[in-house]
């Protein structure tokens, strides 16, 4: 498993590599960080603009740009925006913030699957079986952002006219200025979770409509098996055979599924903080990277997010080996 | 559709009812906007559409956002202000009394008076010293002069020989110009403080220029000379939110709400809109939408909305290199063909009955300036007329109803403008059947590098276009003109239809060295008579600008100037 895990991440790595200079290549081709500036009125100066295209190194070649960036990262240096402001610093709050939500949408979808999964297989062709079938397709068709909008709209507006009051809130991951017009811990405590909930809520509800649909159809394999049988013919109770043995075996392509998953919940954070005024990861990438054109945001985002899904890939092997004591790694 | 919506708001508000319930308990409803506070006297936030500021330092170019403008109006002081009706006013805050202007023996020389009770939020008085800073810092780019190649812009202040204090405490300021400049009252807007800031070594002082003011450092010594002061305790760059609050030494009217937030909602306006519904906003200013302006209509009495026309307006270029619209007959054809007041109905008409036509390149329609310069013929469509023109110009009328030159070839005009813009889109679709009566074959084109550099060889710079609809913004301050009508022969500059003529080069330059405003209005409007003639770009129409705001919050009002929609937030009040 060591060798394994070594050779896994070795191999990352040249993914990585790969992946960003090839986008490298596609942002140093299409982005332009004077323009900007360029259509200032009164114009700037020539000289102005070409001290700023050298500051900013669009003067060098590619190689070269790419190896300067490269080895900065090395050193734990993710260079500047064009407006000078360090990524790194943006990076580590902006991975909590998105990681706040990506690992709760994948508990609360976890969960929702599994159970609604297991309830699928178990009372299969039952009318709670069509119902849930009809649900998770129903939500696996929906666009990101057309569900997080009627989030918003209906099940924001209506919780909060039921209460009276405003518990559940549409931006941003807490209340504009709580912080500094002095609200106590508790009161930013709550106030926090009530934006937590919707943009949760929006990345779980679609990733665990198509994880039931896999966490049912592996249940219904692992009912259906000898040792499924075997296990009743010994004397135990139905119960204790779903649990013990049926769904242990049937969580195995599950969890393949949801690691592979996390790399397909960053791109779905992507839209859902835009949509929900989180400065994460996503707004990241959109606004301040693709938005101003600006190659340091971009790659910094795609090495975070690469390491991410190369990380979840490689935690689903391990607990491959983990679940079935029959996969070796070696 | 209607089963799927409902279905899923089911399921979605059951289990939203139990994660809601575990919230219940305590929370004693954490909004931060209009309850009243321990002030009393409340906060509003003010959702900001276009990003959050990186860089809060206005003369280097990581600060030139109007994100930052938006604050930073609040908190530097300025000698002059443009208000909602574009006009141009002195700050009764900062002066004591309206700066005069002497032009004896053609030399320019300004004199302010200080507000004697003027302080920054330290306590030091603002004096001349603080002119003289600013001017210094912004007089050059040059660094074997003493400059600094990081500042965004010389403009005016390149033009000052000296800024000289006199008077009782330092606070008369005297500024005399080697060079004369229209636009005087643009400058020494957004003043910086030089006991904070001015350094004797103009390396160590440029340094201090290019670093600027990073928003997580906040502004040096959290100075303020305005109603309002950021500490830097009060930035919030994970949330990207900066809560600004009344400035202590602030020697005029207090402002009226204990806090300000302004925070970066982005530019999705169903976000914007979703916010309002559910007070979590006060103030927002997005771009004008159809569908959101509606949205937000449906919002009344609770919000209150209002749509001006800003100083952000439309227009086509010729680029009169090309082999068609080189010929000025062709030009006026094309002037001609075209109904502007149909363009103006189907777009901007769309929002606000009060969308006018543009006739005038240099003022927009709600300037005190403007003056309507368009020739009769220009005013209606006239596509016969149009059609005489081209066949003057050595064309015929073909079959299919193309204007066909026996040289130049079939009369087709490509309308470049920038890519998935819904308002320019209409606007040239509009135009096609208009030109098409005319005998002109004009096509839409979405040229995603028309601002490109001249790498990019269909950038308005590389010249590789024949016609093209972009905007510019107009301003009180009419300089920033000159570059766009000057004579290609002084350099491009923006002037992208490529021509000039020798009597428009002298009224640009007679224009922008005139520091009487109301002569040199006079002269602009001159300029943009003779621009008529040459007709190498038409103007079309103002874009609207678009604001709305609980109507719990009062005295909000538009500005659709530099200024910007928070130019009179301290007077901004919350009802209890």
């Amino acid at each position: 498993m060591f060798f394994f895990t070594i050779r896994r991440v070795v191999s990352s790595v040249f993914v990585l590599l790969a992946s960003s200079l090839l986008v490298f290549a596609l942002c140093a081709a299409s982005f332009d960080p004077l323009a900007r500036e360029r259509i200032r009125q009164p114009p700037p100066t020539a000289e102005y603009l070409a001290s700023r295209a050298e500051a900013l190194g669009l003067n060098d070649p590619f190689f070269q740009r790419y190896w300067d960036w490269l080895s900065g990262v090395v050193r734990g240096d993710f260079g500047t925006t064009v407006n000078g402001t360090e990524v790194a610093d943006q990076l580590g709050g902006r991975i909590l913030v998105t990681g706040r939500m990506i690992v709760l949408a994948i508990v609360v979808a976890v969960l929702l699957a599994m159970v609604v999964g297991v309830i699928g297989a178990v009372r299969q062709y039952k009318p709670s079986d069509y119902a849930f079938t009809f649900l998770a397709y129903l939500l696996i068709a929906l666009p990101t952002f057309w569900f997080a909008a009627i989030l918003k709209e209906f099940v924001a507006g209506g919780v909060n006219d039921l209460f009276g009051k405003r518990l559940l809130y549409t931006i941003g991951e807490q209340s504009p200025g709580i912080s500094a017009t002095g609200a106590d811990a508790w009161t930013i405590w709550t106030d926090r979770l009530g934006h937590l909930v919707l943009p949760t809520l929006s990345l779980a509800l679609l990733s665990f409509a198509a994880w039931s649909r896999f966490q049912r159809s592996a249940m219904l394999d692992v009912l259906g098996s000898d040792y499924m049988r075997l296990a009743r013919a010994k004397g135990l109770s139905y119960r204790r055979t779903v649990w013990k043995h049926g769904l242990r075996n049937a969580l195995i392509p599950l969890t393949t599924v949801v690691a592979l998953g996390v790399g397909t919940l960053f791109g779905g954070a992507v839209i859902t903080e835009q949509v929900f005024v989180w400065n994460g990861m996503g707004r990241y990438l959109l606004q301040d990277g693709i938005g101003d054109g600006d190659i340091n945001v971009v790659l910094g985002w795609l090495l975070v997010s690469a390491v991410f899904v190369v990380l979840f890939n490689l935690i689903a092997d391990i607990l491959y080996a983990v679940l079935d004591p029959r996969i070796r790694l070696a | 559709m209607r089963f799927s919506k409902q279905s899923a708001g089911l399921v979605a508000v059951g289990l939203i009812s139990a994660m809601a319930l575990t919230a219940c308990g305590g929370s004693d409803d954490g909004g931060g906007d209009s309850e009243s506070g321990a002030t009393g006297t409340g906060t509003v936030v003010f959702g900001e559409s276009t990003d959050f500021p990186e860089n809060l330092y206005q003369f280097i170019s990581a600060g030139n956002a109007t994100s930052v403008q938006n604050i930073m109006g609040r908190i530097l002081p300025s000698t002059y202000n443009v208000a909602p009706d574009f006009s141009v006013a002195w700050d009764e805050n900062v002066l004591a009394s309206e700066p005069t202007l002497s032009t004896d023996g053609g030399t320019q020389v300004n004199t302010y008076e200080i507000n004697p009770d003027a302080v920054w939020s330290d306590g030091t008085p603002i004096t001349a010293d603080d002119f003289a800073f600013t001017w210094n810092a912004n007089r050059s780019a040059d660094p074997a002069d003493g400059g600094c190649e990081s500042v965004l812009s010389t403009n005016g202040y390149a033009n000052i020989a000296s800024v000289e204090g006199s008077g009782d405490g330092n606070k008369t300021v005297t500024v005399t110009y080697a060079e004369p400049y229209a636009d005087w009252q643009s400058l020494f807007t957004g003043m910086i403080p030089a006991h904070l800031m001015a350094n004797e070594d103009p390396v160590a002082q440029c340094a201090t220029t290019t670093a600027g003011w990073p928003i997580d450092q906040g502004i040096v010594g959290d100075i303020s000379g305005g109603p309002f002061q950021l500490k830097k305790e009060n930035i919030d760059v994970g949330n990207q939110e900066v809560t600004l609050t009344p400035n202590p030494e602030w020697w005029g009217e207090p402002a009226g709400v204990a806090s300000l937030v302004v925070k970066n909602i982005g530019n999705d306006p169903t976000t914007a809109v979703q916010a309002l519904q559910n007070q979590e906003i006060g103030v927002i200013y997005p771009q004008p939408q159809l569908d959101l302006v509606s949205q937000i209509e449906n919002l009344e009495p609770n919000v209150t909305s209002d749509i001006t026309f800003g100083l952000s307006f439309e227009h086509l270029d010729f680029n009169t290199t090309d082999v068609h619209l080189a010929d000025p007959l062709v030009r006026q054809a094309f002037g001609q063909a075209l109904d502007r007041q149909e363009i103006v109905d189907q777009t901007v008409g769309q929002f606000s009955d009060d969308a006018q036509v543009l006739n005038n390149r240099l003022y927009v329609n709600n300037q005190p300036e403007y003056q309507d310069n368009a020739p009769e013929q220009y005013k209606q469509a006239d596509p016969e007329g149009a059609k005489a023109l081209l066949t003057q110009a050595g064309y015929t009328i073909g079959a299919d109803g193309i204007a066909t030159h026996p040289q130049r070839g079939p009369l087709n005009i490509q309308i470049d403008t920038t890519a998935n813009n819904p308002l320019r889109e209409t606007t040239i679709t509009v135009m096609i059947p208009q030109l098409k009566a005319a005998g002109i074959n004009a096509t839409f084109s979405a040229n995603p590098d028309i601002f490109a550099d001249v790498d990019k060889p269909r950038s308005l710079v590389a010249g590789g276009f024949q016609a093209a609809l972009f905007a510019w913004v107009s301003t009180p301050f009419v300089s920033s003109n000159q570059s766009i009508y000057y004579s290609p022969d002084n350099g491009l500059g923006q002037n992208y239809s490529r021509t000039g003529t020798p009597e428009i080069d002298a009224l640009l330059a007679q224009m922008v060295s005139q520091p009487d405003p109301a002569q040199a209005a006079d002269l602009a409007n001159q300029v943009d008579v003779a621009l008529w003639e040459q007709l190498a770009t038409i103007p079309l129409y103002q874009k609207p600008t678009f604001i709305a705001y609980q109507s719990s919050i009062q005295n909000v009002e538009d500005n659709a100037s530099q200024a910007g929609p928070l130019w009179n937030a301290e007077k901004w009040t919350v009802a209890e």
